[in-house]
């Protein structure tokens, strides 16, 4: 077994290594461009050797103070760095690009004994930065409390910290063996993608949304808001959380409560021989599934096809709404329908709450104006991973495109368009919604609103188009994760073009109704701006559409792979 | 003799290797023209080359009498393409990808739907017309490939390895389509591993090894040079070299 475990921890750094050497890469251009794309995991790889020996030193430093007797500050700030293991452990998988992860299948070629690959592939979860990084400081805490003089407890921490790893590591064998078996089926796998998007999100606002309700006046105590079952249910959650186990046992075997500590590390004990039989049971229907189970799935045409978008080519139009269909039908794209609805109905109910009003770190939010221009922003800004990459987000699709009679600038003029349009539903909501239900605020801000945003997206257009042709990158866009975001420096860029964009329209608004005092004025200049907008827009797709035919053929390499 | 492709000493090199290396090829009109080459020979790269996928450092071409470097669309609108990777939109249907690139090409609504129903019929996808495209098997989206570059009616069509993954029946079918199309006038360059194949379908062969064209002209031509009864695969061998490749011989096999 072990000759098979080094086999797979040598592949495992030849895949990473490859990755990172073997670039591919076919010009200057496109080397920096993979430079800077490789530049994060590399930086979070360096990182990661401070912060192990830091958590190391935390866990030791925990464990030192713990056998004093006293507080041990660095043993509970570990408590706390241990509630978010687990979920890291579950959330990590289906956020990271599904390549990272060895598909099971095509090892069962090789001569391997079933059960070895289970404990080949539970060890990977050593290579996860939350495994590593929890590693020495678990491991710490008992060397800290026999440095201490603790020795009994120094040995309970260690078994403790032992049966964590193993309840850590059966966690993520299951989570991953599941997340195969439910991403085999396409649908179930967009389906349980889509779930996270509108549930994490949710249950991170939920305490939030719970406390929420009447601004405190200056002074005032926060009074606690969550209700008692909630607390009661928190509470026991805790108790049985792998991360408060066995903190609970450590800190038990140091003030001599042996059956608690004993009580912790059965539990731990318990919890890891149930996740590695479930992660065993799971992992063997990964094995003897290896197909599809999923029926193909049938999709009526709409008549949309035949539709000619005013001001643009028919070639143009289908370009612009392949680019919409596309959002429509993969997770990221519907996370970016969505998410801005999400965000809009969770503040929306703060607000009201809030009477008309609610706290964002220095921000106050008032009225449902606020919360348009607010929803309104972050649906614009939502559409910045298909518009920065608006090209490479088609895969091979992008292949036939540049095989088709269209020239590059009917191209981009469809590709424009299409993430107008992908952006229009949920910036109609964020502006209507709020109106309906609230109905406060100038009319003229009203009218001037979508009047700002339509400037920006007039600008930031054309500036996403150069990244995109710029900075292309291979995306999944069934990820909802890094796997479909842009390159980071078309984000990057793009998100500074999308503040730049709207930095005349804010400044319009404040001419009208803080120096001129006129507010009727802000959508009259607004109208004006949009205007010379969409001229500067025009100007701007120019050196757009050379850049794009210089790197054609890149794009058209990236939509092969 | 009019000319569907003519390329004069086409170059297109990636760093310091000339994957193609001043090739003069010469496609005359209805013919069905089998290019052949072992691997990593250039035979793909001429192909993006001509559809315009990649821009030639060096030589001319002429596609359909048009220079494709001067009038890229002009060229687009004359030619069918199925390329090696099939270039399809896993998030449309089958009939989806159908009638996009009929709209792409300009055809109306109802045009485009009785040709893709036409089509879909043809390749046996009558019944997948609906199917996303990333459910779809590997012949499927290979048959879907050809019905997109079939659509438009084109005059030449570019096949890159079309039976690869292609069951024995819709083999037939496919072979079936691709005669009927030169028989009506129209130009078919293909490549395919599959020498029975080429043999069997096609009028003319182009062969290509290390960048280079090393034998081109009518079929019977080639037969004419070689010893009586060599078959494609034998004259094949024999042009890229094959037969100097000396015989595997392992201790431990």
């Amino acid at each position: 077994m072990f000759r098979i475990l080094r086999a797979f921890a040598w592949m495992r750094w030849r895949m990473l290594a490859n990755a990172l050497e073997h670039s591919g890469s076919r010009d200057t251009l496109q080397r920096m461009s993979l430079a800077i794309e490789n530049l994060g995991p590399i930086l979070a790889a360096v990182l990661l050797v401070p912060s192990a020996l830091l958590l190391g030193a935390m866990g030791i430093g925990g464990g030192y103070m713990l056998a004093g007797g006293g507080r041990s500050v660095p043993f509970d700030i570990a408590r706390v760095l241990l509630l978010f293991v687990p979920l890291l452990v579950i959330v990590g998988p289906l956020l990271m690009p599904g390549a990272d992860r060895t598909n099971p299948i095509r090892l069962l070629l090789l001569p391997i004994p079933r059960t070895t690959l289970y404990v080949a592939q539970s060890s990977s979860a050593f290579g996860d930065p939350w495994t590593m990084l929890m590693l020495p400081l678990v491991l710490g805490i008992p060397v800290g409390l026999a440095a201490g003089g603790a020795v009994g407890a120094a040995l309970v921490a260690l078994a403790g910290a032992l049966l964590l790893i193993a309840v850590i590591v059966g966690l993520s064998s299951l989570t991953t063996s599941i997340l195969h078996l439910v991403a085999r089926d396409r649908r179930r796998g967009e389906l349980v993608a889509l779930v996270f998007i509108i549930i994490l999100p949710m249950v991170m606002m939920l305490p939030g949304l719970m406390q929420s309700g009447p601004r405190r006046e200056r002074g005032e105590p926060r009074q606690p808001r969550l209700p008692a079952w909630a607390q009661t249910v928190t509470a026991r959650a805790l108790a049985v959380q792998p991360g408060q186990m066995f903190a609970e046992g450590t800190r038990a075997s140091v003030t001599g409560a042996g059956s608690r500590a004993a009580a912790s590390l059965a539990g731990l004990a318990a919890m890891s021989v149930v996740l590695h039989g479930l992660g065993l049971f799971a992992f063997r229907r990964v094995l003897d599934s290896p197909g599809s189970s999923g029926a193909r799935r049938g999709t009526a045409a709409r008549p949309a096809w035949g539709r000619r978008i005013p001001g643009l080519t028919i070639g143009a139009s289908a370009v612009a709404l392949g680019q919409v269909r596309l959002a429509m039908r993969t997770p990221r794209g519907r996370a970016i329908l969505l998410s801005p609805l999400m965000m809009l109905v969770i503040f929306g109910i703060m607000i009201y709450r809030g009477s008309g009003t609610m706290d964002f770190g220095p921000f106050r939010f008032n009225g449902g104006l606020s919360l348009a221009t607010f929803a309104s922003v972050i649906a614009l800004l939502g559409i910045l991973p298909i518009a920065m990459n608006q090209f490479a987000v088609d895969g091979a699709g992008l292949t036939m495109t540049l095989l088709s009679p269209l020239s590059d600038r009917e191209l981009l003029a469809g590709k424009a368009a299409g993430n107008g349009l992908i952006v229009t539903a949920p910036l109609l909501m964020s502006l209507s919604v709020p109106l309906l239900v609230f109905r406060s605020g100038s009319p003229a801000l009203w009218l001037a609103l979508p009047l700002g945003l339509l400037s920006v997206y007039l600008l930031v257009a054309p500036v996403a188009a150069i990244c995109s042709a710029t900075f292309p990158r291979a995306v999944d866009m069934n990820s909802i994760g890094r796997g479909s975001n842009a390159h980071g420096a078309a984000g990057f860029i793009g998100l500074l073009s999308f503040l730049a964009a709207g930095v005349p329209a804010i400044l319009i608004v404040l001419l009208a109704t803080r120096v001129l005092e006129r507010p009727f004025l802000a959508p009259v200049l607004l109208a004006a701006w949009c205007a010379v907008a969409a001229v500067i827009g025009r100007l701007l797709f120019r050196p757009a559409s050379r850049i794009f035919a210089a790197r054609r053929e890149n794009l058209a390499m990236i939509g092969n792979r | 003799m009019e000319l569907a492709v003519e390329t004069r000493g086409l170059i297109r090199s990636f760093g310091g290797f000339r994957a193609v290396d001043g090739i003069d090829l010469a496609v005359p009109a209805g013919s069905f023209y089998g290019f052949l080459g072992p691997n990593g020979a250039g035979k793909s790269t001429t192909i993006k080359c001509l559809t315009g996928l990649l821009k030639p450092n060096g030589g001319s071409m002429r596609i359909l009498g048009i220079d494709p470097l001067e009038d890229p669309v002009a060229v687009k609108r004359r030619i069918g393409v199925v390329p090696e990777d099939l270039a399809l939109f896993d998030r449309l249907t089958g009939e989806e990808t159908l009638l996009f690139v009929a709209q792409i090409h300009g055809i109306d609504l109802g045009t485009a739907r009785a040709r893709s129903r036409d089509l879909l019929a043809l390749m046996d996808l009558a019944g997948a017309g609906h199917t996303l495209v990333a459910d779809y098997s590997h012949g499927m989206r290979k048959k879907l490939s050809l019905a997109a570059a079939l659509l438009p009616a084109p005059k030449l069509l570019f096949l890159d390895e079309p039976f690869e993954g292609i069951d024995a029946v819709a083999s037939r079918q496919i072979k079936d389509l691709m005669q009927s199309f030169v028989s009506r006038g129209g130009t078919i360059f293909l490549t395919s591993h599959i020498l029975e194949i080429v043999e069997r379908l096609s009028t003319h062969i182009g062969v290509i090894a290390k960048g280079k064209l090393v034998a081109q002209g009518p079929i019977a031509d080639l037969r004419a040079g070689r010893t009586a009864g060599g078959t494609l695969e034998e004259i094949f061998i024999n042009l890229v070299g094959g037969e100097t490749a000396p015989m595997a011989t392992f201790d431990w096999f």
